[in-house]
């Protein structure tokens, strides 16, 4: 009687192994039938549509990707899902409400505009003042978080940390709702970053506006990327983060202060997320306390699926994110509102057929 | 002699302060005073302030707290080592106080309103917190002596209540005492005939007590028992087989929705009996767990946690979108879903339904309890201490693993279809992530792998926010700090797993010696 049970779950299993290829092939068939029906038989959406769609992801993407590289800085340290990171974003984007409101009440009246206040006046000094307030609170938030939450727990279980982790974003989100309360705020941005204002480009007859926040963000990513990527690879910083995130204890032999480097590495994830907070906020012009939770789960999404604790993956898994986010709707027929549906989908499919992420490497056991 | 240490007493002025101006911001300082006065029997009307002395009792107690707290860091030998360090605390944190009665004074006193961007800060409370003084300048000063004499006041009185206890004991064996003492309030349950006669008791209670207490509380206790089931499921996958699943409260979504489904008029009018329903459900939920067990449970730990996270929000927004509105009622959810009848005897009163509730939590925690010691269990916790050494004792992992989720998918969809049928309605917004994350939560502060140790962790985190009305606002942040400290105090959880040990002649086992010796 054992016997047979045992052999019908093998043979279960067994067809389980098949059916998985069998659904996966039958999906995939699916999505192409979708895509050439929109592309070729409905033509609903127009060049100028899609352009859009790509630009609007790629910026989406840009600022998923400076999450995720927090995400992706810590978990290769410490091994753990920072789940107060996303709110760590939110933060800075409170920041840059709170810099722009006091800005705008600050007069700089000159002779041709008396009512001029200082946030039109000095639009630049104004931006530059926000992301500087913006990513070192950010920064210092994620030094505290690291300090206080995580640091007692270095050796713990994971589930631990992971609750701890869980516990802070909780904290933290209720906190800004109690304090600042629960509806959005609009943040004004100064009059050189308006929101609807861009450059117009002709793509098949019709208009395509980029808009000005949008390609400042997009830019600014970019350059933090570029500038987190010489961080680690070239500085003496970078290079004893890489040493304790391959091992700890070598590291710690070779005479890397441990506990510096997880602060440094909180601090420096802080910063990005503070400075993506910010982007956040001039872009999507609206802030609250849940404006966090969102983004960090698709940036973690992100995260894993370019590959945890590969700082390109991470890059690569953020833009691609953004922008299957953004067109895949369109692309293959389905409704807007599902859009997320989409990314999480695209994490699933991603982790069955390769489990290391996009560009991630073969993980030993140890780090299982 | 021991150096007098002043940075201890300015750090935790500058803690303290941090935290009261905090307290302030968000508005405490008068639910805290409410509180205190209701405490001492004079409870507060509805949007009336607390009376000012309820007030100053709070700021005193705090700067107590803040000044006894620094005079253990200091471990005191004389009275001098604790008054010199205890005038630095109290002088930061009566500054900070003085200050920001300074600030907020000035602030009512030109005329703006700071809500705007500080909701809690009304000029009430700013008054409140200026002791009803119409001068920012003269409150600050006395806001100052109160904090900076209070805090004194709590460091001698740590000082002296130390002295008393050192007479008597040496402090680290006192500490150890207290520790076994609280052991053994538990270990009494070790003995069968204690045993029995606390269960008839708690079995008593809880036929008892439904029928006395209100519709509110059985509401309160139902949930609690649905947690319960949930915190059982979710402990077959992630406390037993060590598989973290984030997106637990899919399998629960998706029980609630397919009982909903069968039973509710609305949709599709099936208007299927309970029983059948509640059969095929957990049916459902299961063969959904199994087969996205299929091809995720090769996966390791956190990619494990985050494409069930994945899942369980794919299932919300599909419940919520337009696609399946005409199936699922959209965002509206379903309405008048079914109750539960037996032999024509009508069980929807929340009486009766609570009785149901217990009994099918007792007989889940029988079965859980059941399987922990077979076998299957057995592997399980295998799995969960070394995937490689399981593998090699030959314990199929990978269908053990689905066996266990599968298992704990049929659990929590037996959870949802007693939510959806006790509530009467189910909507995408009850299936929300924070349901998971409760019950990972309410698992690990009650004790991982631990069956009583859900029922408290249960109790303490649906129960206790029930009893605390008064500070509803504040209990999701109060939550997440106590989850942060939990985890930084206690890791274990209340009731820790008792691990089936064996004896090693020649080495004593610790907690056994430290029992034999009180």
């Amino acid at each position: 009687m054992k016997k047979l049970n045992k052999n019908a779950l093998r043979t279960l299993l067994l067809i389980g192994k098949y059916a998985r290829w069998a659904v996966g092939i039958a999906l995939a068939l699916f999505l192409t039938w979708r895509v050439y029906q929109v592309l070729f038989v409905q033509q609903a959406f127009t060049p100028d549509t899609w352009l859009r769609f790509a630009l609007s992801g790629l910026i989406l993407g840009g600022m998923y990707a400076l999450i995720a590289i927090g995400y992706t800085l810590v978990y290769g340290i410490m091994f753990m899902i920072n789940f107060a990171h996303g709110e760590v974003m939110m933060i800075g984007a409170f920041c840059c409400y709170f810099v722009f409101e006091i800005l705008r009440f600050i007069p700089a009246p000159i002779a041709g505009n008396p009512d001029l206040v200082f946030l039109n006046a000095h639009p630049l000094i104004s931006i530059v003042l926000a992301f500087l307030v913006g990513m070192t609170v950010s920064g210092f938030s994620g030094y505290f978080l690291e300090k206080i939450a995580y640091r007692p727990l270095r050796h713990a279980p994971r589930l631990i940390l992971l609750i701890t982790a869980i516990g802070a974003s909780i904290f933290l989100q209720n906190a800004a709702m109690l304090l600042f309360g629960p509806q959005r705020k609009n943040i004004v941005n100064p009059a050189i970053l308006d929101r609807t204002a861009g450059w117009t480009i002709q793509l098949a007859g019709k208009p395509v506006l980029i808009s000005y926040t949008g390609a400042f963000s997009l830019i600014l990513s970019a350059l933090l990327m570029i500038g987190l990527y010489i961080l680690v690879q070239k500085t003496k910083l970078g290079r004893s983060m890489r040493a304790v995130a391959q091992d700890q204890d070598s590291a710690a032999l070779m005479g890397v202060d441990v506990n510096r480097v997880v602060s440094q590495t909180f601090i420096i994830s802080g910063i990005l997320a503070g400075a993506s907070g910010v982007m956040w906020g001039i872009h999507m012009g609206l802030v609250n306390h849940i404006t966090g939770s969102l983004p960090g789960i698709k940036a973690f999404t992100a995260a894993v699926l370019g590959g945890v604790g590969n700082i390109p993956g991470a890059m690569l898994g953020g833009i691609t994110l953004g922008v299957i986010e953004s067109m895949g709707p369109a692309l293959f027929g389905i409704d807007f509102q599902l859009k997320d549906v989409i990314a999480f989908v695209t994490l699933i499919v991603v982790l069955i057929i390769r489990p290391s992420g996009i560009l991630g490497e073969k993980l030993t056991e140890e780090k299982l | 002699m021991r150096k007098v240490n002043l940075v201890s007493g300015f750090t935790s002025g500058l803690v303290f302060g941090i935290i009261l101006v905090f307290l302030f911001l968000i508005g405490f300082i008068e639910t805290g005073a409410g509180l205190l006065s209701k405490l001492l029997g004079d409870p507060v009307a509805t949007n009336t302030l607390p009376k000012l002395g309820y007030v100053i009792l709070f700021l005193a107690l705090m700067a107590i707290w803040s000044g006894s707290s620094s005079a253990k860091k200091q471990n005191p030998e004389r009275m001098s080592q604790v008054i010199l360090p205890a005038l630095v605390n109290g002088g930061v944190l009566g500054l900070m106080t003085a200050l920001l009665a300074l600030i907020f004074g000035n602030y009512v006193k030109v005329g703006v309103d700071v809500r705007n961007y500080l909701v809690a800060v009304s000029p009430a409370s700013i008054k409140m917190l200026m002791l009803n003084m119409s001068e920012p300048t003269q409150s600050a000063l006395a806001l100052f002596a109160l904090m900076t004499i209070a805090t004194v006041l709590g460091a001698l009185l740590h000082f002296v209540w130390n002295r008393r206890l050192a007479d008597k004991v040496d402090r680290t064996v006192s500490i150890k005492m207290e520790a076994i003492k609280l052991n053994r309030i538990f270990s009494f349950l070790k003995h069968p005939i204690a045993r029995y006669i606390a269960l008839v008791g708690a079995l008593a209670l809880f036929v008892f007590l439904p029928r006395v207490w209100g519709s509110y509380w059985n509401y309160v206790l139902g949930t609690v028992g649905i947690y319960i089931l949930l915190g059982i499921g979710l402990n077959l996958i992630t406390g037993w087989t060590g598989q973290l699943v984030i997106g637990y409260v899919s399998f629960f979504g998706i029980g609630a929705y397919t009982f909903a489904l069968l039973t509710a008029p609305d949709p599709h009018g099936i208007m299927m009996n309970f029983w059948l329903a509640l059969l095929i459900a957990v049916a459902v939920s299961a063969l959904v767990g199994f087969l996205i067990g299929l091809p995720i449970l090769n996966l390791r730990g956190d990619y494990l946690a985050i494409v069930t996270l994945g899942f369980a929000e794919i299932v919300r927004i599909l419940l919520k979108s337009d696609l399946l509105t005409s199936f699922t009622g959209g965002p509206r959810g379903i309405r008048d879903i079914g109750g539960p009848t037996l032999f024509g005897m009508d069980f929807n009163s929340d009486v009766n339904f609570v009785y149901l509730i217990f009994l099918l939590v007792i007989l889940i925690a029988f079965v859980a309890n059941r399987l922990q010691r077979s076998r299957t269990g057995r592997a399980w916790e295998a799995i969960r201490e070394d995937q490689t050494v399981a593998k090699a004792t030959g314990i199929n992992t990978f269908s053990s693993k689905l066996l266990a989720l599968t298992l704990s998918a049929a659990v929590a969809g037996l959870a949802g279809v007693l939510f959806a049928s006790r509530n009467q309605f189910t909507g995408p917004e009850d299936h929300i992530l924070l349901v998971s994350i409760n019950v990972i939560c309410l698992m690990i502060v009650g004790g991982v792998g631990n069956i009583p140790g859900i029922i408290i962790g249960a109790l303490a985190l649906k129960g206790l926010p029930e009893i605390l009305r008064e500070v509803s606002n504040f209990r999701m942040l109060a939550f997440g700090a106590l989850l942060v400290m939990m985890m930084l105090i206690r890791p274990e959880g209340f009731l820790p797993a008792r691990r089936p040990r064996m004896k090693n002649p020649t080495v004593e086992d610790p907690q056994e010696k430290a029992e034999k010796e009180a």
